[in-house]
């Protein structure tokens, strides 16, 4: 379960200027796996995964996850946000059992679960601070806590870490690897950062832009479990070094 | 990291206060720490009362025997004994019908406001935040009451006294109807200006439309709708002066009318000043419940 299908997806937004978000994407995403799409800022990207997230629509083609239409946001697709977005009125603890009470889950089943996952994510002792006294890092640690919680088939990802200074984001990708090796959810990782790329995923969608499409498919090959050491692996190198060829060549060509 | 925990200074002090009374001796530390906090939290009184007292001041000096602007107004002395009067004179038959009264009119007025104030929070939050979050009826409901709001209280007097006739309900109904246009209008501001992605989590949370209006709409809404209580109940004690001078028998309103129709100018003044400290004491009040009520939003705004 979690597998993604878009099918010639295209995706327009109309105002004084119509602009072509999407052009005709073809993208096909296993169980289990982890993706990451790769491009700058304008190209598309978020579209995509706000597309699979039920928050937007596409303009044309088809968009499936574990086979069916994507109708509307569900707990089944678990969306984390570049500014963690918590509700800035809830504990910690009240944003992150907020999917299963609003789901109406029992207290004793949600409740120990909610505890082990604040304790992965290393916030048991902020249980009933707000949103407003943690730093970004910690907030975006509950943006993913609230996520995990209601065990969704597929996590997405939009820039979470693009916001958090170099030495929280080297260990925010450490706890996202670490989650990830235990749960193998399918997640679609939306970045601009070419390490970040790599070092995560199974495999890396470069999308260029006007209009958006997905210009190369990177296998990412290198052995599990990774590590933030692996950033200066000779092999990581490698693909770093063919990723940016590509993303330069499709600068080039616009 | 962490930006706000307990408050760590005030905590430290506490805390070498008692060490140093246990061990039987003040040291120069805590003493200053508390001869300094002393005058920072009495100095803000301070500073708001340089200002009423300087013209109550100009207001007694510029009098002689009692009065000024030639008889037109009493001195502040003459209000006072006045007001002492109004407030804790014993009732008598005779001349003076207002010695002992104050207490009984101020309740009167009170609560009129509080019935018309909380009838205008019941009808216009709902209404503001279905205006707000749901298009079609900002278009249906949303031009009407923009078209009405111009239209002020007093316009309203001879409708109301038509209809209720000279009765509470014809005063509670022009507070109700004076205090609900800012808070509808607030309300509907706080449930359009909602963070996008907030609707968003709690819908890919699963929240349903009544969960997320619960849980999201309202709470996010709320720091504006406090706004809108503050305006409204303003205007809700200038509603009740307006309509206990004209459409009931009682209250402070209708003292001060009355009072100026037997030239007691010192009963109108002291009913001034009492109508002015009512509406500053139950604005304190809704200041308080939204600082208790609205934490995040307060930490929020400092730390930014």
């Amino acid at each position: 379960m979690g597998t993604v299908d878009f099918a010639s997806v295209s995706k327009t937004f109309d105002g004084k200027t119509v602009v072509q978000a999407l052009a005709e994407v073809d993208l096909h995403i296993a169980e289990g796996e982890f993706v990451a799409l790769l491009g700058p800022s304008g190209c598309g990207k978020s579209t995509l995964l706000n597309i699979l997230a039920g928050f937007e629509r596409q303009t044309s083609g088809s968009v499936q996850f574990d086979g069916r239409a994507i109708a509307k946001p569900g707990p089944d697709r678990g969306v984390v946000f570049q500014e963690a977005s918590l509700l800035p009125w809830l504990t910690v603890w009240d944003n992150v059992v907020f999917g299963p009470k609003v789901q109406g889950v029992a207290r004793s089943i949600y409740e120990p679960k909610a505890l082990e996952i604040l304790k992965i994510v290393g916030l048991e002792g902020f249980k009933q601070a707000l949103p407003v006294q943690l730093s970004g890092g910690m907030r975006q640690r509950v943006g993913i806590a609230r996520v995990l919680v209601m065990e969704p088939r597929a996590l997405l990802m939009d820039e979470p870490f693009g916001a958090l200074d170099a030495q929280t984001r080297l260990s925010m990708q450490e706890l996202l690897l670490g989650v990830w090796q235990k749960l193998k959810t399918t997640v679609l990782f939306v970045t601009h950062d070419i390490d970040e790329a790599i070092l995560l995923s199974d495999r890396v969608c470069v999308m260029s832009a006007r209009p958006g499409r997905i210009s190369r498919d990177i296998p990412i090959t290198l052995p599990r479990p990774r590590s933030i050491n692996d950033l200066t692996n000779p092999a990581f190198i490698q693909f770093k070094a063919a990723i940016m060829a590509e993303m330069r060549g499709a600068h080039g060509a616009h | 990291m962490t930006v706000v925990d307990t408050p760590p200074r005030a905590a430290a002090v506490q805390h070498t206060i008692a060490a140093a009374s246990a061990s039987g001796r003040e040291p120069a530390r805590a003493t200053t720490a508390r001869w300094m906090r002393l005058p920072s939290q009495v100095s803000s009184s301070l500073l708001a009362l340089i200002l009423p007292i300087t013209l109550i001041a100009i207001w007694q000096w510029s009098g002689t025997n009692g009065v000024v602007f030639g008889g037109a107004l009493p001195t502040p002395d003459r209000v006072w004994t006045a007001w002492v009067n109004w407030a804790f004179g014993t009732p008598t038959f005779g001349l003076n019908p207002y010695v002992g009264t104050w207490l009984q009119n101020v309740l009167f007025s009170a609560e009129r406001v509080a019935k018309g104030f909380l009838v205008a929070i019941a009808a216009g939050v709902p209404l503001g935040i279905a205006i707000g979050w749901s298009s079609l009826i900002a278009k249906v409901v949303d031009p009407t009451i923009q078209w009405l709001r111009p239209v002020p209280i007093t316009a309203w007097l001879p409708i109301s006294i038509a209809i209720f006739g000279i009765r509470d309900f014809g005063a509670i109904f022009l507070i109700t109807l004076g205090a609900f246009y800012p808070i509808v209008i607030n309300a509907t501001q706080g449930a359009r200006a909602i963070d996008k992605n907030w609707i968003r989590a709690a819908q890919m949370m699963g929240a349903s439309q009544t969960a997320t209006l619960w849980r999201v709409v309202l709470p996010a809404a709320m720091p504006s709708i406090f706004t809108g209580l503050r305006i409204g109940l303003g205007i809700g004690w200038t509603a009740v002066i307006v309509a206990e001078m004209i459409a009931v028998k009682s209250g402070l309103g209708y003292v001060l009318w009355d009072a100026y129709y037997v030239g007691r100018m010192d009963i109108v003044l002291a009913d001034m000043v009492s109508i002015g400290l009512l509406g500053y004491l139950s604005d304190r009040l809704i200041v308080a419940i939204s600082g208790w009520l609205l934490t995040w939003h307060r930490l929020q705004s400092f730390s930014q």
